[in-house]
């Protein structure tokens, strides 16, 4: 049973169409990566799935069933724009966002003070949040919207602005969360950390999806045509036929292949040729180049420079 | 249900553990206390005659004056007769006037008539021009005494002259204490009403909007409706207000207790009235911290919710108008139709219960009437206030407003 199904959901606000014809499936036990550039319709998407908006057309599924807000008591939310009530307690504050959640305050306290811990912020619980690092508000944030023990969480950009240590900290508890069976859906522009954390990722532009799929999926829809070489000689061999473009920085070459089994042969030319190779690798395309392509390719080149974000 | 109580509770917590709480309801009692009793020192300094002269060559009126004057002031006045023929007297009253360490008050020059059987004309020189109640004191105390003179002149007894001269007592047995109560109560519910809402009114708005800076609201609005969240706000803030208020109402109770035991002050003539009181005192409250709920909802920061203050006023400032007139003539098409304007209706349907007879119908209509409009008023700033809040600033259009009323 899937956790969220959005089928070709829309919302246009005024003009402006926010997002379109989205469709989505994600799994209990994964981790989803939700990527596009700023303003490509994320949050719009996110608040339909959890009935903060309404998509004008389209159907929402929570937990294998249409959209009704009980739901919204198994999903923990971390907005993009956070708030916490800046005269209050740390501690008044996890408990009363606990009791929202469906808590009674018993649990909501001793669940607070065990996520404190956990979180290494127990320092910080009997002071008010206006005292605190803007991190530090980020971790609490972090924990109110798992209090209640959600099975689907959501969280947008939830490691923007932490140090390294504190990133590390949080990414760790939601693969221990991932592990639980919980599904996470995160939102970023840290391609690097949806390399390593997901799953399965969507990518949307201008509010349509571009591309979605499991990792492995994903990636192997995009040749493996990037080598990289290292070498001593002559570079004449740069210009075999099966090479689409080349540059070479004194020995270090750049080189993009015309197809995948291209690479063999140039590496068959350049033994034959002479130089002496101390590498040839030839490189997987990374997650960030594919958001900068089809990303370009969904805004025209022409207007693509200012507007990618990766 | 939960969910409102649970805003109610942490909104309300919140206040009434702030030390501005506490300040505030400890100074702004004696801010006014001060206030009022200065202005009484000012008052009582600058209001009563104690010493004056009177130049005249009738001793005869001087003392009858001077005793005049005296029982109007219920205190002594010092009164000082010198013959007009005495020389430079005028001269010598005038620097005393001016002179700082004297204490005359004023002083006043009979001038004889100029012929036969004309009056006497008078000169009043006070030591204060602007001491309009002294002035008028000194006028009342020549008429009387004139007429006085008058009367005794042409043949009238000492005690018949003080019988006809008693001020005039009107009785209305039974009736008075009631009425002046009755009076008292939609008064006292008036201003009660005006000044919680000039002081407490605005705070339901500003904090929504303190909401929406902090934007708190994204998280809080994930598990619970926008309305659950207005509702809360306008029940917990509003607590607050009624919380300070009942504070210093008990305790100026309990100061006129200790004060005044023996004498009853009965503001409430009966049972019903006061319960009519505290279900029209609420409402109009509720009501009225909805409307400001909306305001917040509508504007972005406290300069902008400054400008909407007036249309909190407005209606208030409307009933001051006609209240005075309704109060003496409660049945009227004007009181009628003002009993039934929600946002009159606490005001003036409470005057109208209190000074007429208004059938049981009309209020029980007028009461149901003001729950509603503060669901809808209520069920309205929620709605602005969600879409306003997720649209990042751009104004919702009918359409789309209708479709987030239909979703659940």
């Amino acid at each position: 049973m899937p956790i969220v199904e959005l089928h070709n959901i829309r919302k246009v606000y005024g003009s402006k169409i926010a997002v379109e014809g989205l469709t989505l499936t994600i799994e209990p036990g994964t981790m989803f990566g939700l990527l596009g550039p700023n303003g490509s319709g994320k949050t719009t998407s996110i608040r339909m799935m959890i009935g903060m908006t309404v998509p004008d057309s389209g159907s929402v599924s929570l937990f294998g069933r249409p959209f009704v807000r009980t739901a919204l008591h198994r999903v923990g939310y971390l907005p993009e724009e956070r708030g916490l009530y800046k005269k209050m307690k740390v501690l008044d504050q996890l408990i009363f966002l606990g009791q929202l959640h469906g808590l009674d305050e018993t649990l909501a306290r001793s669940r607070s003070l065990a996520w404190c811990e956990r979180l290494e912020i127990s320092e910080t619980i009997a002071k008010k949040t206006e005292e605190l690092s803007k991190g530090m508000q980020q971790k609490i944030q972090f924990i109110a919207s798992l209090l209640h023990e959600p099975d689907l969480i959501i969280m947008d950009e939830p490691f923007s602005g932490l140090d390294p240590v504190n990133a590390t900290l949080l990414q760790d508890t939601l693969v221990d969360l991932r592990k639980q069976g919980k599904a996470i859906l995160f939102s970023t522009h840290r391609m690097d950390q949806v390399e390593k954390l997901c799953d399965s990722i969507a990518l949307i532009s201008r509010g349509k999806l571009l591309l979605s799929g499991t990792m492995r999926e994903v990636k192997s829809q995009y040749p493996r045509n990037h080598v990289q070489m290292v070498f001593e000689g002559s570079d004449a061999f740069l210009q075999h036929p099966g090479i689409e473009s080349a540059k070479n920085y004194a020995g270090h070459a750049d080189i993009l292949l015309r197809d995948e089994p291209a690479g063999q042969h140039v590496l068959a030319a350049a033994v034959a040729s002479g130089v002496n190779i101390t590498r040839f690798e030839v490189i997987e395309p990374t997650l960030e180049e594919i958001f900068i392509e089809n990303v370009r390719a969904s805004f025209g080149d022409a207007e693509s420079g200012g507007k990618v974000d990766a | 249900m939960h969910n409102v109580w649970l805003i109610a509770k942490r909104e309300y917590m919140e206040r009434i553990r702030a030390k501005s709480f506490l300040i505030m309801t400890i100074l702004i009692p004696l801010l006014m206390g001060g206030i009022l009793g200065g202005a009484a020192l000012i008052n009582g300094r600058s209001g009563s005659l104690k010493h004056i002269a009177v130049v005249t060559d009738n001793p005869q009126f001087a003392t009858d004056f001077g005793t005049e004057l005296s029982d109007k002031n219920q205190s002594k006045v010092g009164v000082d007769v010198y013959p007009s023929s005495k020389p430079g007297i005028l001269t010598t009253l005038e620097e005393q006037l001016k002179a700082k360490d004297s204490t005359l008050d004023g002083y006043l020059v009979v001038v004889p008539p100029a012929a036969s059987g004309a009056r006497e004309t008078f000169q009043w020189q006070p030591r204060s021009k602007a001491d309009v109640i002294g002035r008028s004191r000194v006028a009342d105390a020549v008429g009387a005494t004139l007429t006085r003179e008058k009367l005794i002149h042409s043949g009238m007894g000492a005690k018949e002259v003080e019988a006809l001269l008693q001020p005039v007592h009107l009785d209305s047995p039974g009736k008075k204490d009631a009425s002046a109560a009755a009076f008292g109560s939609a008064y006292g519910m008036f201003f009660l009403m005006y000044f919680v809402i000039l002081f407490y009114g605005m705070n339901v708005a500003r904090s929504i909007i303190e909401e929406k800076t902090s934007r708190v609201f994204e998280v809080l609005l994930a598990t619970i409706r926008p309305e659950e969240m207005l509702a809360g706000k306008v029940i917990g803030v509003g607590a607050v207000g009624l919380t300070q208020v009942g504070i210093w109402i008990a305790v100026a109770l309990g100061v006129i207790q200790l004060k005044l035991v023996g004498s009853d002050i009965h503001i409430f003539p009966s049972l019903s009235q006061t319960i009519f009181f505290l279900v029209f005192f609420l409402l109009g409250y509720l009501l009225y911290s909805s409307v400001a709920a909306a305001l917040g909802a509508i504007t972005n920061s406290e300069q902008e919710l400054q400008q909407m203050n007036i249309f909190l006023m407005l209606p208030l400032i409307a009933c001051s108008v006609v209240i005075f007139t309704i109060v003496t003539n409660p049945e009227t098409m004007l009181a009628k139709a003002f009993s039934f304007f929600p946002f009159c209706t606490p005001l003036i349907m409470y005057t109208r219960i209190v000074v007429g007879k208004p059938t049981p119908f009309a209020i029980g209509f007028s009461i149901v009437e003001l729950v509603v409009t503060i669901a809808i008023v209520l069920w309205i700033a929620s709605r602005i206030y969600r879409v306003g809040i997720l649209m990042y600033g751009k104004k919702p259009n009918l359409p789309e407003i209708l479709r987030w009323l239909k979703y659940s």
